[in-house]
């Protein structure tokens, strides 16, 4: 079935890339930060498996390392997006009135600026550093889910079963998180797994424009855009971020997908 | 009905025979055009007023004024045949060159030259450089009269030795001489009417500039010399193409788009190297670049650290990495270029690791985090830092690199928030110029990094006196506290990078970071 | 259906309103000004002083606030302030180049990705479908400035079948602008199909399987017609709702593809300016932008009962 293969080829390169983050964590090749001037852009070899960069650094140890540092970065966004997106979009979507309009006014307010630049204007106010960057990046992401969750709760909140536990008399916060929140969660998984990808893509972007995890830390993004002036000398320091952000979003986009195949079985079907 | 006749074989040979003229001779005719770039779009063509480093560049190929630097940064007469200083010091007495055409065809008199001149001084015209003739800069200009047609006299409240220096400043316009026509009857800028050897043709707003050959000029004798001598244009047009974006214009020069491109980033240094079309055009700057303390940071204003952070770097290896070449390491305020660097100020911090961890451990320096501000608008900022903070590891020193956007940083340095930085400092062009932007009084100045009022005293006295031998002994005691007193850390003075096509001849450039298209012709 | 229009509009007001006040607010949270970045190191504080009352940067926030918005309403956006151009003429100019390569990009893509969905969703699970959703899913994971730079890199430099700088407007020469703006909507194209496929099979499923698609089968309608006259004008729905989505992001500004190709688009003149701290144009965009993703949300809103008559729009 196509879930099956979504599932394993999905879960092959997730295990491939936390793999790495964490043994990353125990052991590189080289130590990722250590510059070595005398052996600058150098091309792939036996002794610098993806070459160096132009520090003398070694990038295969960089990419370990930078998954470890993306893959958390992406993980605390997405977190505090989903986190902060489904109670506000609970209580808009429960609530209804003038909190939910007030809510949906700000939410769409925030939601007609283009997401990169809220997030680039945020990290010029907030400082680039990594916190920064996720505070930024989850602010821009939690209209979204605000959408999202707020759409579920609304086609939910009036089925049998809500109107059921209040004629029973649970109050109203009780009958939003026992029945309507759990049924929220699973557009809202789908929804964070693409948004795992989009923050891993806003890195690097954020990077290529200037203001991301700044040095000499390295991140999948801040290699990328680090390898732009030495493109045509030294192209293997675009090729191996590149092919790990793709490889990366790959993973994700195909658990994600087998994901709601499994959340909903009629796609899964002919 | 009749069939058209067709034309003989006789007309056609003769057609064939006119157009192959007509194209040669158009081809003969054709117009030389020099293709060039810009980063960003100037900001106004009203020269020293509203403008930036682009504009200064860009307008220094259309106006003159009385004086202009020289390649070792003495100055020159330009407009000016000579001149003399009289009553010690006070009174500038300029003999004006005759035979000087404007660009509309005036010839340019004396009264043009005073009426500038108060033009600039009016505070209506917004001049960069009014500042430095008020109260709190470097003397009162208080009289300019024109005894005859050919001369004029300026007269100042107090005897400088940065007189000349500021009225050839590049970015004040180079005092320009304009024609009373580039501005119309209520004051207001129209276009530049100068006497240099290009005129305006035209301004695409964010596309491109247009400067067209003035026939008219007239040209100084003397060799082309820094901004003076003999400026003769030799191709008809140059273009300044406005690309915001390095690698857009370097891979323009390389498809054969682009002329010449200047202010080239280090990384495109090796790229273009081996290419057999490009020649590259490498020239010492007068910029700064260094490491920039808080002297009044709870943890930097102890000196042992300071210094040894000084000590613990191999500024030889910084320079050599980040600008592959092209710069040498100074850590003196002096540019390597100024006529005022010698051996003093070439004796600056050696390499010590055992000497640097002994400061440490005396001020009892236990691994507590120094901030680094960089940015990543310039690359070489930016990679110093990288290795400053790579190498300060090596003794211990904890430093944190703080990426902030330019204007960001700008904000820190002006207010003096920070504890360190990676900064670059854009060139002055004299050497008392060179110590006033980094020292000051912190109370009134809080972007200056050094504080120190005997220091200053001796500043003082290098602007007022002309005399070189007594400038150079200023300027040595200074550096001799500036190397004790560490403030900063220079590392280097960065250089000025041009690629150009192999078949563009003439082209040089010098140690003031702005390209000059005269004397340049293409092949 | 006018009152309909007057209606939305209307209510499109404070959601702007909203917009205008956060992104004055934020652009002035922002440390450093366009002052500082205009005199650079060379600044004392006197000179400073008088460039900022010049440019009325010294007037309490509120007063600036309620300057600005009194010329907004008139339709006047202010002028930059790093080079005095007007900043509405300059933001539609901009605009105009971001436009043509969202379009013709969007464009391009829903006519491959539409009936390539179709086809996925009607063989699906076979060897076919698995083939276009494998594909599409590998498209939209490829980060777009590196496809980008990528296809610069090939195209441009090593095969130089494509120019790699420059820019040249529609109205001045149209094959010569065509093949500046070749690369860049390739480029974007290829994302979206990846975007675009997936919702497509996605929504061409769902209508398969509905009644009126089994019934028309047994009636004996030729396959092409059933998916042609039937599937696909019902599942399109979803399928605007998403161009929609991503056409009002995208108009908003593709900085980073505009910052590779070098493109003088709406995107590079917003980052730029937030560098410069150019406020007024910062505003302008922003604004610009917030009144561009309401606009299309609207047209996206009104051509639903073209697809499914059901719906009921006024």
């Amino acid at each position: 079935m196509r879930w099956h293969a979504n599932t394993v080829i999905g879960g092959a390169l997730m295990t491939l890339v936390l793999g790495t983050a964490l043994t990353a964590a125990f052991w590189t090749p080289f130590d990722p930060l250590r510059v070595n001037l005398r052996a600058r852009l150098q091309p792939p070899s036996s002794l610098f498996w993806l070459g160096t960069d132009e520090f003398g650094r070694d990038v295969l140890s960089r990419i370990m390392a930078g998954a470890g540092t993306s893959v958390v970065m992406a993980l605390f966004t997405v977190a505090l997006a989903v986190g902060v997106g489904v109670v506000v979009g609970c209580v808009a979507g429960y609530l209804r009135g003038w909190t939910d309009r007030v809510i949906m006014a700000v939410n769409d307010a925030l939601l007609a600026f283009p997401g990169i630049l809220l997030a680039l204007a945020m990290m010029i106010v907030l400082g680039a550093s990594k916190s920064g960057l996720v505070l930024a990046l989850g602010l821009a992401y939690i209209p979204s889910v605000v959408r999202v969750v707020r759409g579920t709760v609304l086609s939910i909140r009036e089925k049998e079963y809500i109107e059921a536990s209040r004629v029973i008399g649970n109050s109203e916060l009780y009958s939003m998180v026992r029945h309507v929140l759990p049924n929220a969660m699973s557009p809202v998984a789908v929804l964070a797994t693409s948004m795992f990808g989009w923050v891993l893509l806003a890195e690097s972007a954020l990077s290529f424009l200037g203001l991301g995890v700044p040095p000499p830390a390295p991140t999948w993004g801040n290699m990328l855009a680090a390898s732009r002036p030495y493109m045509e000398t030294a192209a293997w320091l675009s090729i191996a971020p590149g092919v790990c952000i793709a490889l990366t979003l790959l993973g994700i986009n195909l658990l994600g997908d087998s994901l709601r195949d499994r959340l909903d079985p009629r796609m899964a079907h002919g | 009905m009749t069939r058209a006749r067709r034309p003989s074989r006789t007309t056609m040979v003769g057609l064939v025979a006119l157009l192959a003229t007509l194209a040669v001779v158009a081809h003969a005719n054709a117009e030389t055009l020099l293709r060039t770039r810009l980063n960003a779009d100037i900001r106004s063509t009203d020269p020293g007023t509203n403008r930036d480093a682009n504009t200064d560049g860009v307008m220094a190929h259309i106006v003159e004024g009385l004086v202009a630097f020289r390649e070792d940064t003495s100055i020159g007469p330009m407009l000016a045949e000579s001149w003399t200083v009289s009553n010690e010091g006070k009174t500038y007495t300029f003999r004006l060159r005759q035979g000087v055409k404007f660009h509309n065809g005036a010839v340019m008199t004396v009264d043009d030259v005073v009426w500038s001149l108060k033009r600039w001084l009016d505070p209506a015209t917004q001049w960069r450089c009014l500042s430095e003739f008020s109260a709190s800069g470097i003397a009162r200009i208080e009289q300019i009269e024109a005894p005859d047609a050919q001369t004029v006299v300026v007269r100042l409240d107090q005897p400088t030795a940065l007189f000349l220096p500021t009225l050839a400043r590049p970015d004040c316009g180079q005092t320009a001489i304009i024609h009373r026509d580039s501005v119309g009857p209520d004051g207001k800028w129209i276009a530049p009417i100068g006497t240099g050897p290009f005129k305006l043709a035209a301004w695409k707003r964010g596309q491109y500039i247009d400067l067209a050959r003035f026939d008219g000029y007239a040209a100084r004798s003397e060799p082309r010399n820094g901004y003076t001598g003999a400026k003769i244009a030799e191709v008809d047009r140059v273009r300044f193409n406005i690309i915001p974006d390095s690698s857009a214009a370097k891979a323009g020069l390389l498809s054969g788009s682009l002329d010449v491109i200047n202010s080239l980033a280090i990384p495109d240094l090796e790229d273009l190297k081996s290419r057999p079309d490009v020649q590259l055009s490498i020239t010492p700057a007068l910029g700064l670049t260094g490491i920039l303390f808080q002297t009044r940071d709870p943890l930097l204003k102890d000196v042992r650290i300071r210094r040894a952070i000084a000590l613990c770097l191999d500024t030889t290896q910084i320079v050599d990495s980040v600008m592959q070449g092209t710069a040498r390491p100074n850590n003196s305020a002096l540019p390597i270029g100024s006529p005022f660097y010698g051996e003093v100020q070439a004796h600056g911090y050696t390499q010590n690791i055992a000497e640097a961890q002994k400061l440490l451990a005396e001020a009892g320096y236990h691994g507590q985090p120094i901030k680094l501000i960089a940015n990543k608008r310039y690359s070489f900022v930016f990679d110093s830092a990288v290795l400053v903070q790579a190498m300060a590891q090596t003794v211990g020193i904890n430093i944190e690199i703080e990426v902030l956007d330019w204007a960001a940083q700008l904000d820190r340095y002006n207010r003096g928030d920070y504890q360190s930085m990676s900064f670059v400092y854009s060139a002055r062009l004299d050497a008392s110029l060179s110590f006033e932007m980094l020292m000051g009084p912190k109370a009134s100045q809080p972007r200056k990094v050094w504080d120190d009022p005997e220091a200053q005293e001796m500043l003082r006295q290098s602007m007022m006196t002309d005399d070189a031998a007594k400038r150079q002994a200023l300027f040595d005691a200074m550096h001799r506290r500036f190397i004790e007193d560490v403030p900063m850390i220079v590392l280097f003075n960065g250089a000025e990078l041009a690629a150009l096509r192999k078949n563009v001849k003439g082209y040089a450039g010098w140690l003031y970071p702005q390209p000059r298209f005269w004397g340049v012709s293409i092949q | 259906m006018l009152g309909y229009l007057a209606r939305r509009l209307a209510m499109t007001i404070p959601t702007l309103l909203l917009v205008a006040v956060a992104v004055f607010t934020l652009v002035r949270l922002i440390p450093g000004d366009p002052v500082q970045v205009m005199l650079g190191d060379n600044a004392d504080a006197a000179q400073a002083a008088q460039l900022r009352a010049q440019l009325g940067l010294d007037e309490a926030f509120p007063l600036q606030f309620l300057h600005w918005l009194g010329k907004v309403a008139t339709g006047d956006l202010g002028h930059s302030i790093t080079n005095d151009l007007a900043v509405l003429p300059l933001i539609l100019e901009r605009f105009q180049v971001s436009a043509v390569i969202v379009l013709v990009a969007v464009a391009a893509a829903t006519c491959i990705a539409v009936p390539a969905g179709l086809i996925a969703a009607w063989k699906q699970n076979s060897a076919l479908d698995l083939a276009v959703i494998g594909s599409a899913t590998l498209l939209l994971s490829i980060p777009s400035f590196w496809l980008g730079l990528l296809l610069l890199l090939l195209f441009g430099l090593k095969l130089k079948w494509l120019p790699v700088i420059g820019y040249v407007p529609f109205s001045e020469n149209f094959w010569q602008a065509a093949v500046f703006m070749l690369l860049p909507i390739v480029t974007l194209t290829v994302l979206e199909i990846g975007v675009l496929t997936r919702m497509a099979r996605a929504a061409s499923i769902e209508v398969l399987r509905l009644e009126y698609v089994t019934h028309a089968r047994a009636k004996g309608v030729p396959e092409w017609l059933v998916l042609g006259r039937h599937v696909l004008p019902n599942a399109f729905a979803p399928i605007w709702t998403l161009i929609g989505l991503v056409l009002g992001h995208l108009l908003g500004g593709i900085a980073v593809i505009e910052t590779v190709f070098t493109l003088p688009g709406l995107g590079r003149l917003l980052v730029d300016s937030i560098f410069a701290r150019d406020y007024p144009v910062v505003q302008g965009c922003l604004l610009f932008t917030a009144v561009i993703y309401v606009v299309v949300n609207l047209i996206v809103d009104l051509c639903y009962p073209l697809f499914d008559p059901r719906v009921v729009v006024a």
